[in-house]
């Protein structure tokens, strides 16, 4: 069945569209930031920068504790992601390969908690911290974190442990692997691509969170980069250099981890489904 | 509980022992001492309040003094209402706070302010009473009066100049005209005055002789329907027809300062402070910033204005309300009080020093002003009224996109209403 | 890629039950654990369950408890407790306000969700069309899209329709729609939600896209094959072969979006505080500016509640079909 050139234009055309329209705003934010000011606030957008500069980034770098609150982000988004995803992935092979009562409760209270309103609970979660002397910390962020990403985490993987075909795991272990050793030797490695896509999620939540962090840390030094990013905007409120400077630094490492992730995770979702 | 007694006990001995060898800088009760030392004091100041030499002297002083450590921790206005209450709640809160004085109120109703009446004895003997009506609640100083202003016009001489206009205006409609006029001759924007500046609009209900509530029995309730208050909005809408700046934002988003830097607006209302802002934005401007009072009705009446203040209270679960208390003595005595006075422009709380202010042009901009200036309502209920959204902003916008202000405050009444009585 | 959403139903797994001649029947898993006498799957779940109730289940519980409590600053700070019955909700539900939000947001959810997925669906499809260059691109443009953080993209969009010198005003002027030129998006109602939707519409279709895509390549050639022995054209093909397939992945997807929408804060916060004159606050927005904005946390609490609850009657049909499925599985 051979197309017309039209049918075989189309698709490329549109897409060549849609990726105009999902990718500006991106590269706008880049753009701005590294344009002068006279060619930001101009009456003709200057759409491709000729003349670059790096002092919006520099201004934007230049508040207090920049650099705490970038290594309190990434400690409480990695930690968080990372006990989500061990949590996680215990039990979503439970609830992929083994049949016990009460199944369906864990099933239906898992997915009941994806629905928790986070950023209307601050004021409960505070007094609870509060109460146990935890304010100011990155023990209560870290574990609220993972608890906001654990669900969606757990019935995700779940999905990805049902697709290892079972014969795999059975095959192991009439070569006398024990459950456990069958679960580490050939169903985790299968699962890779899935903690990493999985994680994603996980990652960008943890990344951006900003209610609780607002009320349970008062002290700069505990804070994190949403909060720096938000104050960056009032403070500067039409300095659209310096707060698009703000947003490509904040946004940069989760734009990077996506691009490099999402490759390894789609060609290892497909082939995955398609070896089953 | 108990950590907080022994350490208090502690403190009170340490005063004794060695009050006798005190040293001799600072006003007050004077109580110099090593005391403290190890100790960290945390202080919240607003954003603006506390300029870099003032902050500086004032820190040495305070450590060489009590050989504690001296912490300012720079605030933001947005949002400081829940992070206070918070704040006070906690067990270890800030020892001492900066706090608006149309937020004073509500604060000590709630408890979390410690009683500092006996600094009316030291400290505080000769405070303006007018400037410490807000710090006073039934009978007890909850806070200490720390520094008042009021808003002039800040204006751009280049601008001015090249619209011809040689004279700064002495009546509203003066002012009107020399706006017109820079609109006519010049590219410049002539007024850069946002939809919610809301504390402007508070003078000029003052100018007006309007109150914002009124007593409805033994509650409070809007009194936005006021003909007094509509007047008054009329005003700022004239006002507000001068300027391209957005009628749904407040003077801080984008910050007025940084539009007025630029160079392309003749004027704006605000403190006298916010110039410094400018000038940090863009050097250049600093040498066309002029400053003039804004004029009422007539030459002899300067328009009404809020007089903003701030206090310093102590958190009463701060477990250093010695050092806290020593930390006010020092950055309230005639040499802080009055070093703060002459850096930032701003009226001090007794009238003996307001002699820091000659020359200052900021504050000989807004003294003649002061006399005329007011407040919001000194009621606990107050302070939820001012919580975001602010229904007077609303209230404001409405009006400038085209609402009559008895159909906006209507539109508003229920929300204020409900406000004023959801406290306690 | 994460759409492994509700995974029984999503697409790869049907595939592994369909191409598989063994039947899925019970678990080797199953005998395994209640052979060793060990209760595996529960020592498996227990982490998980003992993080969810005390750290979502403990908030929750002192969330009910707070909205029956008259909760303001005074309380919050001298640590009292004021029970007041039911009264926050009382207050709540005989509020015409309320009610207004719980309409609005139930009617932006469902925009939004229908924009998503419907949106999502024929962008998937056009992925699975593209040749692998040009697929390559979209799929770039799409991951940038979806990879935004949600603070830093409310604050490009706030940038775009800015006003003053925001480019999209500037193209709207250019394309001949003089009157937009110095247009204030966030001065109304509908142009507000317009941005926000968009926003969400923007960041929420590579999702669906993608992980839609994703599940396409895994229909078996053969099922199109028989397909088109009768004849069918690509629209018979995609109602009967591609639709079919993909129908347990776009109701969970559907389900997943919806909790995500209705949910969605920053969006909306960020973007115009629930402005202009509070017209565009969802439940959410609603609950945090009764509750922490305006330190009347008791009100806060009992609006919170009834967020849950009504997010739970809106996707409670999802889970009881869920559930249903579930008794036939495994």
């Amino acid at each position: 069945m051979k197309r017309s050139l039209i049918g075989r234009l189309w698709p490329n055309a549109t897409a060549a569209v849609l990726f105009v329209v999902f990718a500006f705003p991106v590269y706008w934010m880049f753009a701005t930031a590294l344009k002068p000011t006279g060619d930001i606030v101009t009456e003709d957008p200057v759409f491709f920068p000729t003349d670059v500069t790096f002092g919006h980034f520099a201004k934007a770098v230049d508040a207090d504790h920049f650099w705490t609150l970038v290594g309190n982000s990434l400690t409480v988004t990695i930690l968080a992601v990372l006990f989500a995803l061990v949590i996680a992935l215990l039990a979503s092979f439970a609830l992929a390969r083994m049949r016990f009562r009460g199944r369906r409760g864990f099933l239906l209270t898992f997915m009941i908690a994806q629905m928790a309103p986070w950023e209307v609970m601050v004021i409960a979660i505070y007094m609870i911290v509060r109460d146990a002397e935890m304010l100011d910390s990155l023990v209560p962020l870290t574990v609220f974190y993972m608890i906001m990403v654990l669900p969606f985490t757990i019935l995700t993987l779940r999905g990805y442990v049902a697709a290892v075909p079972k014969e795999l795991e059975e095959s192991a272990m009439v070569d006398g692997c024990t459950r456990g050793q069958a679960f580490v030797r050939v169903i985790f490695p299968l699962l890779a691509p899935g903690l990493m896509a999985t994680s994603l999620f996980g990652f960008i939540t943890a990344w951006n969170e900003f209610p609780l962090v607002l009320i349970l840390n008062k002290g700069v030094e505990k804070q994190t980069l949403p909060l720096w990013l938000s104050s960056f905007q009032t403070t500067f409120g039409d300095d659209w250099g310096a707060t698009m400077a703000a947003a490509s630094l904040f946004a940069l490492p989760i734009l990077v981890l996506f691009v490099f992730l999402q490759r390894k995770a789609v060609s290892g979702l497909t082939t995955g489904a398609v070896k089953g | 509980m108990k950590r907080r007694l022994i350490a208090a006990i502690g403190v009170a001995g340490m005063v004794l022992t060695v009050a006798a060898c005190g040293g001799d800088d600072g006003e007050g009760t004077g109580a110099g001492a090593d005391g403290f030392k190890g100790q960290t004091l945390t202080v919240w100041a607003m954003d603006g309040s506390t300029p870099p030499n003032w902050t500086k002297d004032l820190t040495a002083a305070f450590e060489k003094k009590t050989g504690a450590k001296l912490k300012f921790e720079t605030q933001k206005w947005e949002g400081i209402q829940q992070k206070i209450t918070t704040a006070l709640s906690e067990s270890n809160p800030p020892d001492v706070i900066e706090v608006g004085n149309t937020q004073t109120p509500a604060y000590a109703a709630t408890g979390g302010l410690a009683d500092l009446s006996d600094l009316r004895k030291g400290v505080g003997k000769d405070w303006a009473e007018n400037l410490n009506e807000s710090a006073v609640y039934e009978g007890k100083q909850y806070a200490a009066p720390w520094y008042f202003a009021n808003r002039v016009v800040i204006y751009n001489k280049k601008v001015w100049a090249d619209a011809g206009i040689k004279e700064t205006p002495k009546t509203r409609d003066e002012f009107f005209d020399a706006l017109e006029t820079i609109g006519k001759k010049t590219d410049a924007e002539p007024l850069y005055l946002p939809g919610q500046n809301w504390y402007f609009f508070d003078g000029l209900t003052i100018g007006q002789g309007a109150d914002l509530v009124k007593k409805e029995g033994d509650k409070y309730v809007s009194n936005l329907g006021d003909p007094k208050v509509a007047k008054a909005m009329e005003i700022y809408k004239k006002y507000q027809s001068f300027s391209k700046a957005p009628k749904d934002k407040d003077e801080a988003t984008p910050q007025q300062a940084e539009v007025f830097a630029k160079g392309n607006v003749g004027a704006f209302i605000g403190m006298g402070w916010e110039a410094g802002t400018a000038i940090a934005a863009n050097k250049d401007i600093e040498k066309n910033i002029g400053y003039f009072t804004i004029p009422g009705e007539t030459a002899g009446k300067p328009e009404g204005v809020f007089l903003g203040g701030s206090n310093f209270a102590v958190a009463a679960g701060s477990e250093k309300q010695e050092l806290a208390k020593e930390f006010l003595n020092l950055a309230l005595s005639d040499k802080f009080e009055g070093a703060l006075a002459k850096e930032n422009g701003v009226i001090p709380n007794k009238e003996s020093l307001n002699s820091n202010l000659d020359g200052n042009e900021v504050a000989e901009a807004a003294a003649p002003a002061a006399a005329q200036g007011g407040t919001t309502p000194l009621i606990p209920e107050w302070a939820a009224v001012e919580n975001t959204p602010n229904p007077i902003k609303t209230y404001m916008t409405a009006v400038l996109n085209g609402k009559s202000p008895a159909a906006a405050a209507k539109q508003v009444e229920a929300e204020i209403n409900k406000r004023l009585a959801q406290q306690n | 890629m994460s759409v492994q959403t509700e995974r029984t139903d999503t697409a790869p797994a049907p595939v592994v039950r369909k191409t598989d001649p063994a039947p899925p029947g019970p678990a080797a898993g199953g005998p395994a654990g209640r052979r060793r006498g060990v209760p595996a799957p529960y020592l498996l779940l227990l982490p998980a369950l003992l993080a969810t109730v005390v750290l979502l289940g403990w908030p929750l519980v002192k969330n009910g408890l707070l909205s029956f409590q008259n909760l303001n600053p005074r309380q919050l700070i001298l640590h009292l407790t004021e029970w007041n019955g039911v009264d926050n909700y009382t207050e709540v539900l005989g509020s015409s306000d309320f009610w207004k939000v719980v309409q609005r947001s139930v009617v932006f959810t469902a925009v939004n969700v229908a924009l998503i997925m419907v949106l999502g669906t024929l962008v998937g499809l056009l992925l699975a069309r593209l040749g692998k260059g040009m697929r390559l691109l979209l799929m770039l443009g799409l991951v940038l899209a979806w990879a935004m953080p949600v603070i830093a993209a409310t604050t490009v969009y706030q940038w775009l329709f800015a006003q003053r010198f925001g480019v999209v005003n500037w193209i709207l002027d250019a394309l001949g729609w003089h009157a937009m030129a110095d247009y204030n998006w966030f001065g109304s109602q509908l142009s507000t939600f317009s941005v926000i939707t968009l926003l969400i519409v923007w960041q929420s279709v590579p999702f669906v896209a993608i992980n839609l895509y994703a599940a396409t390549t895994t229909i078996p050639k053969e099922l199109y094959e028989a397909a088109s022995l009768d004849g069918a054209g690509a629209w018979t093909g995609f109602t009967s072969v591609t639709f079919p397939f993909l129908r347990p992945f776009l109701w969970a997807t559907t389900f997943l979006e919806v909790i995500w929408v209705f949910k969605a804060f920053p969006q909306i916060f960020a973007i115009n505080a629930g402005g202009p004159d509070r017209l565009t606050e969802t439940l959410p927005i609603y609950a945090f500016v009764e509750g922490p904005g305006n330190q009347h946390y008791g009100m806060g609490s009992a609006i919170s509640f009834l967020t849950i609850l009504i997010l739970l009657g809106l996707t409670a049909y999802y889970l009881r079909t869920v559930l249903k499925q579930e008794e036939d599985e495994l």
